[in-house]
């Protein structure tokens, strides 16, 4: 069915009132990335140092995560975990969605973050670890002051991709009721029909949170960097040279691994 | 004074040391020589224990530690007394030659850090880098970042400095120059085992020299005798390959 016809003055009417729930997603994100992080190590910690069983356990769980999208996972914990629960007698039926939901984004996010915390451990070269032995620091010393800033370093820009990716993840939140951004869109689009103005206005905000957070993660990773030549991390790192441009950041981050599930 | 008792070291089945024996007394600079895997550079990692060895006796400066059943501490201790130099540096990236320096006597020593930055920075002074404390190591040319890694290594004031290979990764050009670092270091009296394939340098610095094959010593004393008069032909055939006496013209 063709919506309203389009009038502009919808636009300006709809930014305020979705921005209203704006502190709802930021709310489901901030959760997730926080409590992902945590998820995110523990389940690295098995891996990196090959516990046998919990090593299994930590592969199963990040494949599951990784390869099951996102809105089959909401509709999995929300429906799934009360039964499961309540054959340990616990009732949850009084628990309010949004803990399912951000329960649900932070164990997907973990299952990224483990992989890239991962990654960047591994991408740290061994004699770095073998330089703090032999000055005589413990494994933890050696692991907490040498090998964890510089994994960090190079895990940021996986890392700044995850926060977006999240981001617009949590579009999806509304399947469960949650009233984030999205669900407060489909609730105007109901009233007032007026399909396109509310998903520019969406579109636009999203955009100008994901495109501020860009920003942001690449300052943070000149900061964090700022121990190579600037120049020559720059131009290894993205391939090109000069400032960023509003192009290159956007071809930047589509060629990025994951840019959100999408329905 | 360092001391090695019978140290063997497996890799799955690979031997790679043989029960070596090896001892260097306070201040002595002693030479580890030898072709490419003959185990020189296991034997070093052995003695901090990067390498754990399989079985034997690691002592330095009185703390003898069994290597059959050795305890984390006592693996610590060992690291404590020791210090090394890499053949690449391995500084750390994300900390300036200072921070470099500072980090074994904060962190392990305990030191003060106003403490621990004087003297690191008298430690750089030394070896030449006064005017580059807060240069990261990218910022640094190779022989300047080995020089980084002498100095995070002295300032430690170990039993005994490691080296390994420690001018084998550099530009031929600034071998010179780590190498008069270590030699003035070496005539302070700092206990040294330096793994190397530097010829003139050993015969110059070392007061002790070792050759190693196929995980055993070969033959070992004074290097004027050594380079001079070697009595075994495995050494006689490795000095004659490595340092030819005919020069080439073209």
């Amino acid at each position: 069915m063709p919506g309203a016809k389009f009038d502009l003055a919808y636009v300006f009417d709809y930014f305020p009132k979705l921005l209203s729930t704006l502190n709802v997603t930021l709310t489901i994100v901030g959760l997730s990335i926080v409590l992902g992080l945590g998820v995110g190590f523990l389940v690295a910690l098995p891996r990196l140092y090959k516990v046998p069983v919990l090593k299994r356990v930590s592969e199963v769980y990040v494949s599951f995560f990784r390869g099951t999208p996102i809105l089959i996972q909401l509709f999995l914990i929300y429906y799934g975990l009360p039964e499961i629960l309540k054959l340990a007698n616990v009732d949850v039926t009084r628990t309010p969605v949004l803990v399912f939901v951000v329960l649900t984004y932070s164990l997907h996010a973990g299952a990224f973050m483990s992989e890239m915390i991962r990654a960047g451990v591994a991408a740290v070269d061994r004699g770095q670890v073998e330089a703090a032995y032999s000055v005589g620091m413990t494994g933890p010393q050696a692991f907490v002051r040498i090998v964890l800033p510089q994994a960090l370093a190079i895990s940021l820009p996986v890392f700044a991709n995850l926060v977006i990716a999240t981001l617009k993840d949590t579009s999806l939140a509304f399947s469960l009721g949650v009233m984030e951004m999205t669900g407060k869109a489909q609730t105007l689009i109901t009233v007032g029909q007026h399909f396109v103005e509310a998903y520019l206005v969406l579109a636009i905000i999203y955009f100008v949170i994901s495109f501020a957070l860009e920003r942001l993660f690449r300052l943070l990773e000149r900061r964090l960097l700022r121990h190579e030549k600037t120049e020559n991390a720059d131009r290894k790192r993205f391939g090109r040279r000069g400032s960023p441009s509003l192009r290159g950041l956007l071809a930047e981050s589509a060629s990025l691994p994951k840019g959100g599930s999408g329905l | 004074m360092i001391k090695l008792s019978r140290i063997t070291k497996h890799f799955g089945r690979q031997q790679v040391l043989r029960g070596i024996d090896l001892t260097a007394r306070q201040g002595e600079v002693v030479a580890i020589l030898g072709p490419s895997g003959s185990g020189k550079t296991t034997l070093l990692r052995c003695i901090n224990y990067l390498e754990r060895p399989s079985d034997g006796e690691v002592e330095i400066g009185g703390f003898k530690v069994d290597c059959k059943h050795p305890s984390k501490k006592e693996i610590q201790t060992l690291r404590r007394k020791s210090a090394m130099v890499f053949q690449h540096y391995n500084l750390f990236k994300h900390k300036t030659a200072l921070e470099n320096v500072m980090e074994g006597l904060v962190v392990v020593r305990k030191l003060p850090k106003d403490e621990a930055r004087e003297r690191s920075a008298k430690v750089l002074e030394k070896v030449g880098l006064g005017a580059k404390l807060d240069a990261y190591p990218s910022q640094l040319s190779g022989g300047q970042q080995q020089r980084v890694g002498i100095a995070r290594a002295l300032a430690l004031e170990p039993e005994v400095i490691l080296f390994d290979e420690p001018t084998s990764a550099l530009d031929p050009e600034l071998v010179g120059e780590v190498l008069e670092v270590i030699r003035r270091i070496a005539k302070e009296g700092i206990t040294m085992i330096v793994v190397t394939h530097e010829m003139g340098f050993a015969r110059e610095v070392a007061n002790h020299v070792i050759f190693m094959d196929e995980g055993r010593i070969v033959e070992e004393g004074d290097p004027k005798e050594i380079f001079a008069r070697p009595k075994e032909e495995r050494t006689r055939q490795f000095l004659k390959r490595i340092t030819p006496e005919a020069s080439y013209s073209i």
